[in-house]
C-alpha cells in the first residue's frame, strides 16, 4: 500500500527514487587531462576495439580491419581485411586467430587458421556481438540487446533496454551456450576472480562476476560508475583496464525517465541530436546545448557539461580503482572503447577522437596515492 | 498527437503558472499564512460563536484591539531590530496604575496624566534599551528580569493605593470619552491604535531611522559596519516599546478605571503570539505593523472566543502556547525554505510549436546553406574587451562597443587599434544608437536607458515606464533594455527583452519560452515612458524601418522577425516579415542597399524545438536538475542573414568552424565593412563586404550629412 504511494509522492517531489543523483567524479576518478595530453600513435577515424596477434597491433575502422606495427617509427595502418557490414568487435587467440563480430551480427574468423569459419549468421537472434574473448577452446560473446544492432546503443540506452546476454561457443562443435540473460548491454568481458567471467554491463554501469559454467546470480564487482562501462582489458600484472565510452550525465539521466518525450524523440530527431550519451560532441550546432557549455569569451570550459567523455580506468586485482585518465569536456580524445597494455605504455582507442593513442601509465595523472 | 498538442497548448495557456513564482517572489508573500490562518480562525469561531458578527460583539472586540494593538506594536517594533520585548505585561500594568494614581488620587488633568504616564514608561523603556542597547545584555533575560521588577513596583503601588484609587471618582467628560466614547462610530482607542499603527507604519518602513531598526535585525554586525548608530537604535526601539504599552495602559485605564493583582498578566505571551503569529521573524529584520496587526486580530479572535465558549482560562493560555509553537516552526520553515521553493516553482514553461527548421547543410540550395565566409575576419580588440554585444560607429569612423564591466569603449578610427574607456556607466551596455544630435543612446542591463554625449558625459533617459495593472511582479522598473533605435521625429524606441529575467538569465527565459518582452517608447520632448507593445517572447533588435512610421523587431525565441507600425494608417498593426528561422534572431540594423542585417545569435536544435511543445518536461527538467545543466539554446554557433522588407533572404554569412568568432549577437555595416559584436566575446569582428557602397554611414542614412 505504502510503496505506490511513496514512488508517486517521490515522483512528484524528485526524492527517493526519482531524485537525479549521479556518483561524483572524485577521489581516484578526478578528472585529469592524461588522455587528451597523450602522444597520438595513430589518427584514424573510429577505432574500436585494439588486440594484438603478438606481432602487430590490430583493430577495426567502420568496415574494415587494420593492422599497424607498434615499433615502427611512422604508424601507418595497413587493411587486413574489410566487410559487408561495420566490425565492431575483435579477439586475438595468440595463435593467428582473429575472430571478428560484425554489426548485422554475423561473428567470423577474419584471420588466420579458421579464416572464413562462420559461427553466428545474421537473422538469427541474439545478434548484437560488442565484446569477443577467446577462452580455450571456446570464444565468449557478449550481446549487447535483443532488440537492436552494436552500433544503435544509443537508441538501446534511451529505450532502456536489458535484453543482453553472454553466451560461450564451442570452438570445436560450434555450439552456443547461454551463461547469462537480462543483461543491459553487457559491453567487455575479461577473466574475472574465481572461475568467472567479469562483464561490463554498460547501462546498469557496474562490473559484474559471472560463473564460467553459467547460471546462478551475477555477482556486482564494481558499481556506481560514473560513466557507461566498454571493453574490460586485462592490465599487464595484475589488475584490468575499463575503458569508459561516455559519461553519464544527469540530464541523460532525467531524459531517461520522460518516456514520453523519448518516444517522441525517436520519432523526429536524428540519433545524433538526441538528448543521449555520445562518443563525440560539439560537432554541429544541431546538437543539444546544456547551460554550463555555453562558451564564455571563447572558451568551453573543462567542466562544462557534456554528452561525450574519454575515461579510462586502471583497477586493481578486487576491481577497485586505483587511477584513471581523462579528456575532459573541452577535448576531443573522446569515447574511449578499447585500449591494450604493451607494458611500457597502454594504446587507447579514442572512437569518438578519431585516434589512437599512447598512454604512458608511469607519468600518467590520476595515480591514487 | 494534433489533439494532445492542442490540449496542452491551451492548458498553459489558460492556467497562468507563472503567477505561483512571482507570488512567492514578492515580500508580501510572507503574510499569505497568516492571512489564511485569519480567515480559518474567524470561520471556525463564527460558526461556533451565534452573535460573532454582531456590531455589539465587534465593537467590544475593537476596543479591546485597540489596547492590544498598541502593545503588538511595540513588540514588533523591538523584535524588528532583533530584540524581544517580554516586559510588556508589567509595564502595561505600571501605566494602568500610573494614569489611575494621577487621575484619581492626585486629582491631575487628563493630559497631565498621560504625560506622567508616558514619562515613567519611557524610563522604564529607557532603562531596558540601556541594559540591552548599550550595555548589550540579553533582551530575553534583561526583559524577564525587568517583567519580575515591574511586576514587583505595581505590587507595592496596589497595595498602597488600590483604596484611594477605588474610593475617588473622576468628573471629566474627556476622561469618559477616552474611556466610552467612539469616533466616526469606532470606538476611541481603537482610532487611537489605528493613528499610532499608520505612524509606525510609516516610520518603520518610509523613514531613516525604521530602516536602521530592521537593517540592524538583519543583520547587526553588516549594520554597524556601514556606519549605523547599532546601540541608540536598539535602545530606541526599547523606549518605543515601553511608551507603546504606556498608551494602552492608560486607555486600559479610561475604560475600566480598576487597578488589579491581574491587570496585564499573560499579555507578553500574548503579545509575543501575535507578533510571530503575524509572520514577524523572530530572528529580526524581517517584519511590519500589518503583520503584527493581522497577529492581533487572530489572537484576540481566539482568547475572546475560547472565553466565550466557555473554556477555562488555563486552556486559553494553553491553546496560546500551541499556537505560539506552532507560529515559530512554521516561521523557521519558511525563512528556510521559501527560496529553495521560489528557485524551484519560478521557471514556468510555456507551449509553443516552432515551424519547421529549414535546413542549412551547405550542398541544399536554402538560402542559410551553410559557407565560410566570414571565416577572413579581421580582429578588433582581441583580449582588451569582453562581452561587445553591440557594436556602433560614429560619422568620424570611431567605434564604440560596451563591455561586461559596465563600460563603453571607444576604438579610435580609421584602424581601430588604440582605444579608450569613453564612458563608465555600471551596468553591461547592450544596444546602441546615436542620435541626431550624436548622442549616443545605450540600452544598459539592469538600468535602463541611458544617453552618452559626444564628451562622454552619462545621463539617464529612463528606468521607469507605466505599471500594467494585472501584472504581479512590478514591471514599472525597466530592468532589462535590450536595444534601441530613434524614430525621424526623435522618439526612442527600445524593447525589453524579458520582464522576468535579468539580463544574465535571458537564456532561463528561453527556456521558459514565455511571451515575457516588450516595446518601450520614450519621448525625450516631453519626457514620457509608455509600453508599446507586449507580449514578446524575447524582444530583442529593433530596427526603424524605411517608411519612418514602423519598425522591425526580433522575436528571438519565436524565431522570426516582426514588423509594427506606431505611426501612420497602420498605426499599432503588427505583421509577420521574417517566420520560421533556423536560428534566434538577435540584433538587426541596416544594411547600406536598403536592405536588413540580422544576426542570429545561436542556431534552433531539434531536440529543443521538440522540448517547446512539452512544458511538462521542461518545467520538471528546471526543478530537478541544477541550472547548469539544463537543456539551453544552442549559441555558442551564429551567423548573418541579409534580409529585405518583403521578407527574402538574400544572404548568408557563416564561420564554419566557428574559430574566429564564436558568437555573434549584432553588426553593424559603415563604409563597406560589417563590425560584428557577440555577447559573450573578446574582440569584435570586421568583415569586408564585397561590392559595398565605401562611403555609407548609418549616420547619413538615418539623419542626413553632415553639416
Amino acid at each position: 500500500m505504502m510503496g505506490p504511494l511513496r514512488r508517486t509522492f517521490d515522483r512528484f517531489r524528485g526524492a527517493g527514487g526519482a531524485a537525479i543523483t549521479l556518483p561524483p567524479m572524485d577521489g581516484v576518478i578526478l578528472p585529469n587531462q592524461a588522455i587528451e595530453e597523450a602522444a597520438s600513435v595513430l589518427a584514424v577515424e573510429q577505432p574500436d576495439n585494439l588486440v594484438s596477434d603478438g606481432r602487430r597491433i590490430l583493430f577495426s575502422s567502420g568496415k574494415a580491419i587494420l593492422a599497424f606495427d607498434p615499433a615502427a617509427e611512422t604508424a601507418s595502418a595497413d587493411i587486413l581485411a574489410t566487410f559487408d557490414s561495420e566490425v565492431t568487435c575483435l579477439a586475438a587467440d595468440g595463435e593467428g586467430n582473429l575472430a571478428a563480430g560484425l554489426n548485422d551480427g554475423t561473428i567470423l574468423f577474419a584471420t588466420g587458421p579458421s579464416q572464413g569459419r562462420r559461427l553466428s549468421d545474421p537473422g538469427a537472434r541474439p545478434s548484437c556481438p560488442t565484446a569477443l574473448h577467446f577462452d580455450g577452446e571456446a570464444l565468449i560473446v557478449c550481446h549487447g540487446s535483443r532488440r537492436n544492432p552494436p552500433l544503435a546503443w544509443k537508441r538501446d540506452l534511451m529505450e532502456r533496454n536489458a535484453s543482453g546476454s553472454l553466451w560461450r561457443i564451442d570452438l570445436a562443435t560450434g555450439t552456443p551456450t547461454c551463461l547469462a540473460q537480462g543483461l543491459a548491454f553487457p559491453y567487455g568481458v575479461a577473466p574475472g576472480p574465481a572461475a568467472s567471467y567479469a562483464v561490463a554491463e554498460s547501462w546498469r554501469h557496474r562490473i559484474v562476476a559471472i560463473a564460467r559454467s553459467g547460471g546462478g546470480a551475477a555477482a556486482t564487482l564494481l558499481d556506481h560508475l560514473p560513466g557507461y562501462p566498454a571493453r574490460l582489458v586485462p592490465a599487464k600484472g595484475d589488475g584490468h583496464w575499463l575503458c569508459v565510452f561516455a559519461p553519464r550525465s544527469r540530464l541523460v539521466e532525467f531524459v531517461l525517465r520522460e518516456r514520453n518525450f523519448c518516444a517522441d524523440m525517436f520519432r523526429e530527431v536524428e540519433p545524433d541530436y538526441w538528448i543521449a550519451p555520445s562518443l563525440t560532441s560539439g560537432r554541429s550546432f544541431l546538437e543539444p546545448l546544456q547551460g554550463g557549455a555555453i562558451k564564455q569569451l571563447g572558451i568551453l570550459k573543462p567542466w562544462a557539461p557534456s554528452r561525450s567523455y574519454g575515461l579510462l580506468i586502471r583497477l586493481d586485482g578486487d576491481f577497485h580503482p586505483i587511477a584513471s585518465f581523462h579528456s575532459r569536456a573541452d577535448g576531443r580524445r573522446h569515447g574511449v572503447t578499447s585500449c591494450l597494455d604493451r607494458g611500457d605504455r597502454v594504446l587507447v582507442a579514442c572512437k569518438g577522437g578519431d585516434t589512437i593513442v599512447g598512454l604512458d601509465t608511469g607519468a600518467g595523472g590520476g595515480q591514487s596515492a | 498527437m494534433a489533439g494532445v498538442d492542442a490540449f496542452v497548448r491551451w492548458r498553459y495557456r489558460l492556467v497562468p503558472d507563472h503567477i505561483v513564482g512571482e507570488i512567492l517572489s514578492k515580500r508580501w508573500a510572507d503574510n499569505l499564512i497568516p492571512f489564511l490562518f485569519l480567515l480559518a480562525t474567524i470561520l471556525v469561531f463564527g460558526a461556533n460563536i451565534r452573535d460573532f458578527y454582531t456590531i455589539g460583539y465587534l465593537s467590544d472586540a475593537t476596543r479591546q484591539l485597540g489596547e492590544f494593538l498598541l502593545v503588538v506594536i511595540g513588540m514588533v517594533i523591538v523584535m524588528l531590530g532583533g530584540g524581544i520585548d517580554l516586559s510588556v505585561g508589567s509595564t502595561f500594568a505600571l501605566a494602568n496604575i500610573v494614569t489611575l494614581i494621577a487621575m484619581n488620587v492626585l486629582g491631575w488633568p487628563v493630559w497631565l496624566a498621560l504625560l506622567a504616564t508616558l514619562v515613567v514608561n519611557g524610563m522604564v523603556g529607557l532603562m531596558n534599551g540601556v541594559l540591552i542597547g548599550y550595555l548589550r545584555m540579553r533582551a530575553f533575560l534583561t526583559t524577564l528580569v525587568t517583567l519580575i521588577m515591574i511586576r514587583a513596583v505595581v505590587d507595592i503601588l496596589l497595595l498602597k493605593y488600590s483604596v484611594p484609587i477605588s474610593g475617588a471618582s473622576v468628573t471629566s467628560a474627556l476622561w469618559d470619552y477616552v474611556g466610552d466614547g467612539t469616533l466616526l462610530g469606532l470606538p476611541f482607542s481603537f482610532v487611537v491604535a489605528l493613528a499610532i499603527a499608520a505612524i509606525t507604519h510609516v516610520f518603520l518602513s518610509r523613514s531613516r531611522p525604521g530602516w536602521h531598526v530592521a537593517a540592524i535585525g538583519g543583520s547587526r554586525r553588516s549594520a554597524y559596519n556601514i556606519g549605523i548608530p547599532v546601540r541608540r537604535t536598539v535602545c530606541m526601539t526599547y523606549v518605543l516599546s515601553g511608551m507603546l504599552c504606556g498608551i494602552a495602559g492608560f486607555l486600559f485605564a479610561a475604560r475600566l478605571g480598576g487597578a488589579g493583582a491581574d491587570t496585564g498578566v499573560g499579555l507578553d505571551l500574548q503579545a509575543l503570539t501575535a507578533a510571530v503569529l503575524g509572520g514577524n521573524s523572530l530572528g529580526g529584520g524581517r517584519g511590519s505593523v500589518a503583520k503584527g496587526a493581522l497577529g492581533a486580530v487572530i489572537v484576540l479572535i481566539v482568547i475572546n472566543g475560547l472565553v466565550r465558549l466557555g473554556f477555562q482560562s488555563g486552556a486559553t493560555s494553553m491553546v496560546l502556547g500551541l499556537i505560539l509553537l506552532m507560529a515559530v516552526s512554521i516561521d523557521v520553515r519558511w525563512f528556510k525554505n521559501r527560496h529553495k521553493v521560489l528557485s524551484k516553482v519560478y521557471v514556468s514553461p510555456m507551449f509553443f510549436r516552432l515551424p519547421p527548421r529549414p535546413s542549412t547543410l551547405p550542398d541544399s540550395a536554402s538560402p542559410y546553406a551553410l559557407n565560410d565566409k566570414l571565416r577572413d575576419v579581421e580582429v578588433i580588440g582581441l583580449d582588451r574587451i569582453e562581452g561587445p554585444e553591440d557594436v556602433i560607429l560614429d560619422r568620424d569612423d570611431n567605434l564604440y562597443c560596451g563591455s561586461r564591466h559596465g563600460d563603453i569603449v571607444k576604438f579610435f578610427g580609421p584602424d581601430h587599434q588604440r582605444s579608450e574607456i569613453f564612458a563608465h556607466i555600471g551596468g553591461h551596455p547592450l544596444g546602441m544608437a546615436f542620435d541626431r544630435a550624436g548622442h549616443l543612446q545605450v540600452c544598459v542591463g539592469g538600468m535602463g536607458l541611458y544617453a552618452v554625449s559626444p564628451a562622454g558625459e552619462v545621463r539617464k533617459m529612463t528606468d521607469e515606464t507605466n505599471r500594467s495593472p494585472r501584472s504581479i511582479i512590478d514591471d514599472a522598473r525597466v530592468r532589462f533594455a535590450d536595444d534601441v533605435d530613434i524614430a525621424p521625429d526623435g522618439r526612442i524606441f527600445f524593447s525589453e527583452a524579458s520582464i522576468r529575467y535579468e539580463s544574465q538569465d535571458w537564456a532561463v527565459d528561453g527556456v521558459e519560452c514565455r511571451p515575457n518582452g516588450r516595446v518601450i517608447c520614450y519621448d525625450p520632448r516631453n519626457g514620457t515612458t509608455r509600453t508599446v507593445l507586449r507580449n514578446i517572447r524575447l524582444a530583442n533588435g529593433i530596427c526603424m524601418a524605411s517608411d519612418g512610421q514602423s519598425l522591425l523587431l526580433n522575436e528571438t525565441w519565436a524565431c522570426r522577425v516582426l514588423r509594427y507600425w506606431f505611426d501612420g494608417p497602420k498605426a499599432g498593426k503588427v505583421e509577420v516579415v521574417l517566420d520560421g528561422l533556423p536560428g534566434y534572431p538577435d540584433n538587426v540594423n541596416r544594411a547600406s542597399d536598403g536592405n536588413y542585417w540580422l544576426a542570429l545569435v545561436g542556431m534552433r536544435t531539434p531536440v529543443l524545438d521538440l522540448a517547446l511543445r512539452k512544458p511538462g518536461f521542461r518545467r520538471r527538467m528546471a526543478r530537478r536538475i541544477p541550472m547548469d545543466e539544463w537543456l539551453f539554446p544552442n549559441i555558442n554557433t551564429g551567423c548573418i542573414v541579409k534580409f529585405d522588407e518583403q521578407g527574402n533572404i538574400l544572404d548568408a554569412l557563416w564561420d564554419l568552424g566557428g574559430q574566429n568568432h564564436p558568437m555573434i549577437t549584432s553588426m553593424r555595416e559603415h563604409r563597406g565593412h560589417l563590425y560584428i559584436g557577440g555577447i559573450y566575446n573578446n574582440r569584435i569582428g570586421k568583415y569586408r563586404i564585397p561590392g559595398a557602397d565605401r562611403n555609407w554611414t548609418a549616420q547619413d542614412h538615418y539623419w542626413g550629412p553632415a553639416r
